[in-house]
């Protein structure tokens, strides 16, 4: 980030910024009604209380008018950290404003007043946000001051942030391969030990399926049909307690969302507000809301039977 | 906030360019050329600099445009120019309007945000500011002006110290003379020669000449009196001037704006004078700078009188009784030259014979010079050795200023009314944007002073345009009122605007209570939002009344909180709402919670 970039920021944190302008009019109005009375000249201290009257209103109006806007805002339910979610923010007032997230480095945005407008959001950190902060700012009429203020927004209803997810691939309790046989077959055939029944031979059947028993009885090729095996998946423990909570989330995110995508069951434990939290979750929004409202502490152990994966914990 | 470029560039040359042709103008006026010179410069100058410079940005060209209009108006606001006033306005307003512009620009070249309202149309909003912000400007001026003025602005400045130039230069009408010649015509042009920053205008007084000789005036009474400093030094009231002694105060401020005057001018009569300079003053309370011209005030130089005088009727001048003049000196200032012919005596006594006290015989013969001359500032001269007065009255009937109030002096002093002459100056015109008097050279005038027993010496003169003797109370301007209400002008604005703010916020918290107290349920739903900011625990905009009551239950400890939330939800929500009971029931609880001090 370059060095003005920095100072155009840091700036916008206070409560404005003087402009050219105001420099102007100010040292105008210094000099100018200094002057004028130090000489005895009236038209000399006429310039310097017009310029005066310039300065003082040029800042007074834009604090003013940002004093008497009104604003509410609506947020998705969802938002990822370091994605941008848009905002709807309903403005009340008069005159015209520029507008942006507070939270965001999005650039400003004009509107005239009342409006409601959408801008962008881009959450910083995992959590449930009740509260946005956005950002107002308007010159008008004379440019000589910028009031910038911030409003901390509270919202209707929490927007949850669930961690940004990382590229994962995942080892639930089959082998790989045999989980790509089963979902690309579909043969009914099954893979468990436990045979259900016998049919006849179709081709494509494995030989090493056949029945010889029956085949020999029956006088044709029949094989063998398995029950399938136990249905299992992938057990998330996260485990914000540890040095990296944050890692942690993402970790469990993004081993979450890559086990769903591969049409596996995750549970996830957690430790919420009200102590430990678990269950299985069935799509990504569940399982960024579970993770958003986690909170450092013990997670409860993992289901018997599952892949278990451990996010964070003890670093 | 952006920068204006592109679109926006031919717009803002048209207020640049005004704002510095104005500049411009008041430059050339000052430096003594033709006004428009400076305004096509300026103008052009601004136009070449705002579009002819496509690689600056425009905001950046138009705030130089700005630093250097304001540069030159506070280098040239000081002068003298005609026009200073109205250049000075149309330099503020264009200034205005440029800044409101270039805001605007700035504003328009941000992204819209997606769904916003578009802006008002440039033209009606840059109009709408403009306005307002011209007014307000306008009424900062009328009242910070005066107060600056009056507060911060000093009653004594140094000045230019006056070279030889100045003093050769400077018309007879700034410096001190032992006579006054009739047969010389004075120099009377636009040059502005002081300015005044007084309440009211009157005649701003020179010197008085009590001997006239039928050619030109003298004083009888040579005898000069140092002034003591340092400032402010009190002069000598003048021997029998009652209006000197207990009149009103006027306080004056003069500026020379000419290059040398060694008089002091005052409105009759000088009382208190605040300045850096040696003074001397005259019998007749006619002040001067002492060192022969060397201690003279030169360009710039401030210096503050308080005169005093007093403030007579009609009615007062005509009933004036008391101490009249002692012998001597009534001697002096009723004495006629005898070589002045008889038929002006004759004339004198014609005119004031049907008028029956001195008032009415000063009107009566200021009407007939009224009827029977003309003012001419091209009227020849008396001939050599003729006498002047008797000269003007039967002979030219035409002349200037000193002729006719000569010729009133004379006539009074003919029917037995003591009676001075005067020079000066007329108050000049008011500018109307500081308040101050504007005296130019051709404002220098002569005028008679007639005694009345008891008020003093009062001006008359029937070409002038001042409040004279019988005048009283008549004043021509709301500018001093203004300045005089300034203060409390301004702790009205203030108190009116509290008081429309105090209103506002009592209106809406009033508003807000009565929607709130509109419905039991709204009621109970405040006080538990009470009761619960008062343990520390506000409701969440997110959270129902039923999730709060039973948080706020588990927080204070007791149960029974949790049932003010199901029966507001029932009263909201229910078929029939809550019955009567289960009001109660709640209205108890909640009491009993309000009850309690330091809850939990």
């Amino acid at each position: 980030m370059s060095r003005r970039a920095v100072r155009r920021r840091a700036s916008a944190t206070g409560p404005g910024e003087f402009t050219v302008p105001a420099v102007l009019c100010f040292a105008l109005a210094v000099y100018g009604i200094a002057g004028g009375a130090a000489a005895g000249e009236d038209a000399t201290t006429a310039v310097g209380v017009f310029a005066l009257a310039c300065f003082v209103v040029g800042v007074w109006w834009p604090i003013a008018a940002l004093a008497f806007v009104r604003v509410s805002v609506t947020a998705p339910p969802d938002a990822s950290v370091g994605s941008v979610v848009p905002l709807r923010v309903t403005l009340v007032g008069r005159g015209r404003v520029e507008i942006r997230s507070a939270d965001a480095s999005d650039p400003w945005r004009r509107t005239a007043l009342p409006a409601t407008v959408t801008i962008g959001h881009r959450p910083a950190a995992r959590g449930v946000v009740d509260t946005v902060r956005i950002q107002l700012r308007t010159s008008v009429p004379l440019g000589v001051f910028i009031r910038i203020r911030t409003y901390s927004v509270a919202l209707p209803r929490p927007m949850y942030v669930a961690p940004r997810t990382e590229v994962r691939s995942v080892r639930s309790g089959r082998a790989p391969e045999e989980r790509d046989r089963r979902r690309s077959r579909g043969s009914g055939i099954g893979e468990g030990d436990a045979v259900r029944s016998v049919r006849e031979y179709v081709a494509g059947d494995p030989a090493r399926l056949v029945h010889w028993p029956t085949s020999a009885r029956r006088g044709g090729l029949h094989v063998r049909e398995h029950e399938p095996p136990p249905t299992v998946g992938i057990a998330v423990v996260a485990d914000l307690s540890g040095g990296r909570p944050e890692r942690a989330a993402v970790d469990a995110m993004s081993v979450g969302v890559a086990a769903l995508a591969a049409g596996d069951r995750v549970w996830i434990g957690t430790h919420e507000s009200g102590g430990p939290a678990s269950g299985e979750v069935t799509d990504r929004r569940e399982l960024g809301r579970r993770l958003a409202r986690a909170r450092s502490g013990a997670p409860p152990p993992p289901p018997a039977g599952w892949t278990v994966h451990r996010a964070g914990g003890e670093a | 906030m952006s920068d204006a470029t592109g679109p926006g560039r031919r717009i803002m040359a048209v207020p640049a360019a005004v704002a510095l042709g104005a500049v411009g103008a008041l430059a050339a006026e000052r430096m003594g050329f033709p006004a428009l010179v400076g305004l096509g410069g300026g103008a052009v100058a601004a136009l070449l600099a705002v579009l002819a410079l496509p690689s600056v940005p425009t905001r950046r060209s138009v705030l130089f445009l700005l630093v250097a209009g304001g540069l030159g108006v506070l280098r040239h606001a000081p002068g003298s120019s005609p026009h200073r006033s109205v250049l000075l306005v149309t330099w503020a307003l264009a200034s205005l309007v440029t800044l409101v512009l270039l805001e605007r620009l700035g504003a328009e070249t941000t992204t819209p945000a997606s769904g916003g309202a578009p802006l008002v149309a440039r033209r009606r909003e840059v109009a709408r500011f403009s306005v307002v912000l011209a007014v307000i400007a306008a009424m900062t001026v009328a009242l910070g002006v005066p107060f600056a003025t009056d507060h911060l602005s000093r009653g004594v400045v140094a000045g230019r110290e006056p070279t030889v130039g100045d003093a050769v230069s400077a018309p007879a009408s700034l410096r001190t003379a032992e006579e006054l010649d009739m047969t010389t015509r004075p120099r009377l042009s636009d040059r502005v020669v002081f300015t005044v920053d007084a309440e009211r205008p009157d005649f701003w007084r020179g010197e008085t000449f009590d001997a006239w000789d039928g050619i030109r005036w003298r004083r009888t009474d040579l005898r000069v009196f140092s002034l003591r400093r340092p400032s402010p030094t009190t002069v000598l009231v003048p021997a029998l001037d009652p209006g000197a002694e207990r009149g009103e105060d006027l306080t004056q401020t003069y500026r020379f704006e000419s290059g040398f005057s060694d008089l002091v001018f005052a409105a009759p009569s000088a009382r208190i004078i605040e300045t850096d300079r040696y003074l001397r003053a005259r019998a007749d309370g006619s002040v001067f700078v002492a060192g022969l011209g060397a201690n003279a005030f030169g360009e710039g130089a401030v210096y503050t009188v308080t005169s005093r005088r007093l403030a007579s009727t009609e009615s007062d001048l005509r009933e004036a009784s008391g101490a009249d003049l002692p012998a001597w000196l009534s001697d002096l200032y009723r004495s006629v030259p005898t070589a002045t012919p008889a038929r002006v005596a004759r004339l004198a006594e014609r005119v004031t014979a049907p008028a029956a006290n001195r008032y009415d015989k000063i009107r009566a013969l200021e009407g007939w010079l009224g009827e029977n001359t003309t003012y001419s500032i091209d009227a020849p001269t008396a001939p050599p050795g003729r006498d002047v007065v008797d000269d003007f009255l039967f002979r030219s009937r035409i002349g200037w200023c000193e002729q006719i109030a000569s010729s009133l002096v004379v006539m009074a002093r003919s029917v037995g009314i003591p009676a001075r002459l005067a020079t000066g100056f007329v108050p000049g015109t008011r500018d109307p944007l500081t308040g101050r008097f504007t005296v130019r050279e051709r404002d220098a005038h002569a005028w008679a002073e007639i005694w009345f027993p008891g008020i003093g010496w009062q001006g008359f003169d029937p070409t002038a345009s001042v409040p004279l003797a019988g005048e009283a109370g008549t004043d021509g301007s709301w500018l001093p009122s203004l300045r005089r209400s300034a203060p409390a002008l301004a702790a009205v604005a203030v108190l009116v605007a509290a008081l429309a703010f105090a209103a506002v916020v009592v209106v809406r918290r009033v508003r807000r209570r009565r929607a709130r107290r509109a419905t039991w349920a709204a009621a109970t739903r405040h006080r538990l939002d009470r009761v619960g900011r008062r343990i520390g625990r506000a409701r969440r905009p997110d959270e129902t009344v039923g999730e709060y009551a039973d948080a706020l239950a588990d927080a204070l400890g007791r149960p029974e909180v949790a049932t003010v939330g199901t029966v507001l939800d029932l009263e909201a929500f229910g078929p029939s709402g809550a019955g009567e009971s289960e009001r109660n029931a709640v209205d108890e609880v909640v009491a009993s919670l309000e009850a309690v001090k330091g809850i939990p």
